[in-house]
């Protein structure tokens, strides 16, 4: 209602200035709504219009609306087809999760904590409420699920879940330091177990349990003090040893499981967004240096990536993906719809993500590169240690920004015949008692479950962007 | 200069040898990879034959042997099925009555059953079906790509997808045909009083195409209001963007019923049925094996009506006559189909003879069998197969 009255001063957020008195509500409706006699037209019609708009919007939600279909259908549009004898496995990933997520964030708190201390500065821990004020939209996510499967277990799970999750903070913050650096492996493997004991030992979970082994290899070993010469041999014998071991207990465990093909409603949105998400970011980052290389043929190859991908529509590559990825790869075993769908959006997000950390690195002045080379630090030093901290700091909202479309976008999978939470909703309403009932609330709610988390991660990146002090330094 | 124009040259090289590579792949994917033998047919003549008198002989025969299984298996759908342990079965999950999912995350519905009566035909369990679900739009594609083994999804056999879309329709399981519904209050009774009409109908369908040939023929002026998909286009209809709307005269029926007991306006369902709507299961040219699969199981259902075997009795009941016999497999009588001897009987066990998916399906949805084209053909129906034998 503030558009037709002069922006008030914006309340100083750095320090320096002092913030200026609150104005009382008839003071401030004076200055900002009836200011002269156009504003005040603007804003009774504006009022008028707002307040039949939410009574019309209250209605249709507490009143008139049909929510049977969703209620009815709510572990269908969460998990789709999943075998619901499997639910389990979701159940336990649930619970592992949590605490990696606990273990993850208690590690943080407990290391800035150090660092405060160390350093002689006051520090103030975020506490659990703190979590619950910034992720609102996301907790009242859950309790419109939880009111509607009108159910005790439902919330049972949650509350237990993340009570889980707190607890692994409390503990992850109390440990002793040595014992913190164990522990971050421990919610690494928290994390893996729960992916394996949901989807299987087959696909990625190789890669990511070789991974993890081999981090804690070399984690584990720096500090051993041999013959310089033969240490890298010596530690890569180590790794390479380790992960034959990983293998080798994956080819004989077989404990079933549920592969991400099987995978459909809302799971397979967060899914794929999440998997894209972590698979685009290092893609970008290679494109954009590449793009910025020296060497002309990784230059050429990293605009060719870029311009192709952007050129193209998403829809067109998913596409290609679905139909034609088939026709190149071998047919015995051929990667699955929904792995060519992510491969896919992960290319398309990775050329986008390497233009906007493009425009970052460009910020960055020469002068800054030029210290540090004068300083003697590598090349590589000078671009993970200089350029890219400030590149990446100045393009956060755009980052974001991109990954949030990402997210939304994922219905698109919808096209290529992948059962996602939008064509769920259709299927809703091939049921014979949902046939007509209910069309706009079913959207509602799938608009209402991308909004809550879309809007957390926006909410989060603003708050990541004031902490880094961008837009102010 | 020069270095410049190493390093092209390097790159196309390097494009030319990847290019190179891609090219053997492709190869190897396709040529060398006979299917694994499914059915022991082909490879029968060479074994009782006597060892070959020379040395020099034998790779001849084999060779040819070998050709033979090659040949034999140009399609090789089945053997795959076999092989995969599952029926990949495109259909669509928005079909009222057709499939749809339940809360449960089951498939239900008239087409996924005839899903399920294949994969107990060719491996023996109703439940080794992987649901593939498709758009309209792509549904012949999917077919095309090989990415499903049948398209059991509401499609009407007409000549043109069996010609041009490669599609290869096998015994029609519905008959159908298209029809129009307005509100009753409208006081519309024929399509003539159409004229100038919104009519809502779904893109890309038979459905679109009758609806402009008939009120082209009969000189009807009229504006179609598209949608994707049947189910977009009946929300339209319900929002009142159009003052007609037209599908199948089965999803009509359905529609109607939800409507008027959903305490909306009474809808009124044109008399005239302007086209012909066989509905089928569709396979993919080129493979006869697989086609006639498809064929015997979906006859099975309606052979075992005609014999009065039901998923209640078909387990107790014993061949009193020698053709009842045959088909319950008694005597191992096997035609060379390649369904195994006893698919009768897993597919009615364990799905049900056609009278059974029917009314399970469709009755509700207020479309009756017995005494529609659909009923068996010694009751004046359309449902007639050949003989099993």
């Amino acid at each position: 209602m503030t558009t037709a009255g002069p922006s008030p001063d914006r309340p100083a957020t750095g320090a320096g200035r002092a913030a200026p008195p609150r104005p009382t509500a008839a003071a401030w409706a004076r200055e900002n709504l009836f200011n002269n006699r156009h504003n005040s037209v603007l804003t009774v019609l504006l009022g008028a219009g707002l307040v039949v708009l939410v009574i019309y919007g209250a209605r249709f939600l507490f009143v008139t609306g049909q929510w049977e279909p969703v209620r009815t259908n709510l572990t269908l549009l969460m998990m789709g087809t999943f075998p619901r004898e499997e639910q389990w496995r979701i159940v336990v990933q649930v619970y592992l999760l949590c605490a990696s997520v606990g273990l993850l964030w208690g590690g943080l708190t407990a290391s800035s904590r150090d660092r405060a201390r160390d350093a002689g500065v006051p520090f103030s821990r975020a506490r659990l409420r703190d979590g619950v004020r910034r992720w609102w939209p996301v907790f009242v996510l859950l309790a419109v699920l939880l009111g509607m499967t009108r159910t005790w277990l439902p919330l049972a799970f949650v509350a237990s879940a993340l009570a889980l999750g707190v607890a692994a903070r409390r503990v992850m913050e109390a440990l002793p330091e040595a014992g913190r650096r164990a522990a971050w492996f421990g919610a690494g493997v928290c994390a893996l177990a729960g992916w394996q004991v949901l989807s299987g030992t087959g696909g990625i979970a190789w890669w990511w349990g070789s991974a993890l082994v081999a981090a804690a290899v070399v984690r584990l070993t720096r500090n051993v003090r041999t013959d310089a010469r033969w240490q890298p041999l010596a530690r890569l014998t180590l790794v390479a040893g380790a992960v034959a071991v990983v293998w080798a207990v994956y080819a004989q465990l077989d404990f079933g499981g549920v592969g991400w093909d099987d995978w459909s409603g809302f799971q397979l949105n967060l899914v794929a967004a999440a998997a894209s998400i972590v698979l685009a970011f290092p893609v970008g980052l290679l494109a954009a240096v590449g793009r910025r290389s020296q060497l002309p043929a990784v230059r050429w190859l990293s605009v060719g990536y870029i311009e192709v991908i952007r050129g193209v529509p998403l829809i067109t590559l998913l596409f290609m993906g679905d139909l034609f990825l088939g026709f190149f790869l071998p047919t015995e075993d051929p990667l699955s719809k929904v792995t060519r769908a992510i491969a896919v959006m992960t290319l398309f997000t990775g050329a986008y993500l390497a233009e906007i950390v493009r425009g970052g690195l460009q910020a960055v002045p020469r002068g800054q590169v030029e210290a540090a080379q004068a300083i003697g630090l590598s090349a590589p030093r000078v671009l993970s240690l200089i350029v890219l901290p400030q590149a990446l700091r100045a393009v956060i909202p755009a980052l974001v920004g991109q990954f949030i479309n990402l997210f939304k976008d994922s219905t698109l999978l919808s096209i290529i015949a992948l059962t996602e939470i939008l064509r769920i909703r259709e299927s809703i309403h091939g049921q014979r008692e949902f046939l007509i009932v209910g069309i706009a609330e079913t959207l509602v709610f799938v608009a209402f479950a991308f909004w809550a988390l879309a809007f957390t991660m926006s909410r989060e990146s603003q708050r990541l962007e004031r902490r880094l002090g961008v837009g102010e330094r | 200069m020069t270095k410049r124009g190493t390093i092209l040259i390097a790159v196309v090289a390097a494009i030319a040898l990847l290019a190179a590579a891609c090219g053997d792949d492709g190869d190897d994917t396709t040529a060398p990879q006979p299917p694994p033998p499914a059915t022991e047919a082909p490879a029968e003549p060479a074994a009782p034959e006597p060892p070959p008198a020379t040395e020099a002989a034998a790779p001849e025969t084999t060779e040819a042997a070998e050709e033979a299984v090659e040949l034999s298996q140009a399609g090789g759908r089945l053997a795959e099925v076999q092989a995969r342990g599952s029926v990949r079965c495109g259909v669509r999950d928005a079909l009222p009555g057709f499939n749809f999912l339940t809360p449960d995350g089951d498939h239900e519905g008239f087409d996924s059953d005839f899903c399920r009566v294949i994969a107990a035909a060719v491996l023996g369990d109703a439940g080794a079906v992987d649901f593939v679900d498709l758009a309209t739009a792509d549904r012949f594609t999917a077919l095309q790509s090989g990415e499903i083994d049948v398209l059991v999804r509401n499609t009407t056999f007409t000549a043109s997808r069996d010609g041009k879309e490669a599609a290869n329709f096998v015994y029609t399981t519905l008959y159908d045909g298209q029809g129009v519904v307005v509100p009753a209050a409208t006081g519309i009774t024929d399509l003539e009083g159409l004229a100038d009409a919104n009519i809502c109908v779904a893109q890309g369908t038979t459905t679109e195409l009758n609806l402009t040939d008939v009120m082209r023929s009969r000189n009807i002026p009229f504006n179609p209001v598209t949608f994707g998909e049947s189910s977009e286009a009946r929300v339209g209809y319900t929002a009142g963007q159009c003052e007609a709307f037209t599908s199948d005269k089965s999803s009509l029926a359905v529609f109607k019923y939800e409507i008027e007991n959903g305490g909306g306006d009474e809808q009124f369902i044109l008399p005239e049925t302007i086209s012909k709507e066989p509905l089928g299961p569709a396979v993919l040219d080129g493979d006869t094996e697989w086609a006639q699969v498809v064929q015997w199981a979906v006859m099975a259902t309606i052979q075992a009506w005609e014999f009065g075997l039901d998923s209640g009795n078909i387990t107790s009941a014993t061949g009193d006559n020698p053709a009842l016999a045959r088909f319950l497999g008694e005597e191992g009588f096997d035609p060379g189909i390649g369904l195994p001897s006893d698919f009768a009987v897993q597919v009615v066990s364990q799905v049900g003879n056609y009278e059974e998916i029917y009314e399970r399906h469709l009755e509700p949805l207020g479309l009756p069998l017995h005494g529609s084209v659909n009923d068996l053909w010694t009751h004046g129906g359309l449902m007639y197969v050949p003989p099993y034998r």
